[in-house]
């Protein structure tokens, strides 16, 4: 008896989910803290994400999703950085990367499994010179 | 002297043109917050404009209103102005040397051959087409959102580029009370344009205006991939508020700044 080869689909390449944080970097170094200074959004409102505009976004995934953090000054002279991001590495463990062809930076990684219920996590930004980077006062979450 | 205020449009591209709405799907932001502007991060934003007032109160000075719009979710504004155009270049460099490797390579079966041609295409992706006036989006190739470049458009793949400002008209302009234009820019981030606007402070009150955006959509026309332009409008809000404010350096409210006793002005 011949055994038929597992017939390996390739997965079609998905579009990332984008988060995208909006910092008011002034405020923040100002205030010493994220809360108020920070607005997170997604690309995935349709898929049934909710908060955005918060601090508090709860991004809807499914595993196998692929994620990409990224982040945009509120002026555009004043620099923003995500130094890292703090998640169950059970879940999703982001990494960093850069732009080809420039120091420009995001974060990407793929959910592991998903179902389950809310993952918190925290974003660390660097803020103009300040060496100690910022973490989000509130967290935001995956919801699966 | 005037005040630069900025104003942020972020506009959930995908979902806008999925929608044919800018509605929900738009975020706006300023930096005048401590100033008075409301429902930042929100597509309900009321900026807050405080006037320049001599003593008599006639106008001081005008405020620059600056817009900048970005795309939620696309490669950020802070990578170069040419990032797009390099990243092509970088991509035929590189074909051109897979190409040269390749011929030069002793000869291997055909199949071999066959493969790595098959990926060099692959990497050099295709260009597309730009239709109506969007000409600086024509010929390049298309890149992903973490900017690699993209063979196959019909996955949906591709990362938008940012929104357009094509006019800003409405109440506030009818009323003359902002005077905005188009300017040539050297500025990196806002790929050498910008609108911006003098203010009349001398009218306090909130005025709506509108801002003419235009999104770009990938689709095929006869057979060829084309940046297709789509128009749409959004609105917002300016507050012009004469009331003097706090006074940043001693805190408190209206007065002249404090001077040392014994110290004439």
């Amino acid at each position: 008896m011949t055994t038929k080869p597992r017939q390996q689909k390739a997965a079609a390449p998905r579009r990332p989910i984008s988060i995208t944080a909006v910092v008011d970097c002034v405020g923040a170094l100002a205030a010493g803290n994220t809360r108020g200074h920070v607005y997170l959004y997604d690309t995935n409102k349709a898929g049934g994400s909710a908060g955005l505009g918060t601090e508090q976004l709860r991004t809807r995934v499914t595993a196998g999703d692929q994620l990409l953090w990224n982040v945009l000054a509120l002026e555009c002279e004043a620099f923003v950085a995500i130094d890292g991001i703090e998640i169950d590495k059970e879940v999703c463990e982001p990494v960093r990367k850069v732009y080809p062809g420039t120091d420009v930076s995001y974060w990407i990684g793929t959910v592991k499994k998903s179902g389950t219920t809310e993952v918190p996590y925290q974003i660390r930004f660097k803020l103009g010179t300040r060496d100690e980077p910022l973490t989000t006062a509130l967290s935001p979450a995956l919801v699966g | 002297m005037p005040q630069q205020l900025a104003i942020i449009v972020l506009v959930d591209i995908g979902n806008a043109l999925e929608s044919r709405s800018l509605k929900d799907n738009t975020y706006l932001f300023d930096n005048m917050k401590l100033h008075g502007s409301e429902n930042q991060g929100t597509g309900d934003l009321v900026t807050a404009i405080n006037g320049a007032y001599w003593s008599d109160g006639s106008q001081a000075s005008e405020q620059v209103l600056n817009w900048l719009p970005y795309s939620l979710g696309s490669i950020p504004p802070t990578v170069p102005r040419s990032y797009q155009a390099a990243r092509t270049q970088q991509a035929d460099r590189q074909a051109l040397a897979d190409l040269t490797a390749l011929t030069g390579r002793p000869s291997s079966d055909g199949e071999d051959a066959e493969a790595a041609l098959s990926a060099i295409r692959k990497n050099v992706g295709t260009r597309v087409r730009a239709a109506g006036r969007s000409r600086a989006l024509a010929g390049q190739q298309v890149l992903d959102v973490t900017g690699k470049v993209v063979s196959d458009h019909g996955q949906g793949l591709h990362n938008y580029p940012a929104p357009v400002i094509t006019d800003v008209f409405g109440e506030a302009v009818d009323e003359k009370i902002i005077y905005p234009a188009a300017y040539g820019s050297p500025d990196l981030v806002t790929d050498g344009w910008y609108w911006s606007a003098t203010v009349d402070t001398s009218r306090p009150g909130t005025y709506t205006y509108k801002m003419r955006i235009q999104l770009h959509e990938l689709v095929q026309r006869a057979g060829d991939w084309t940046w297709e332009p789509v128009n749409l409008v959004c609105e917002s809000r300016l507050q012009v508020v004469s009331q003097p404010r706090r006074n940043a350096f001693t805190q408190a409210g209206l007065s002249y700044l404090p001077l040392a006793p014994g110290v004439s002005a």
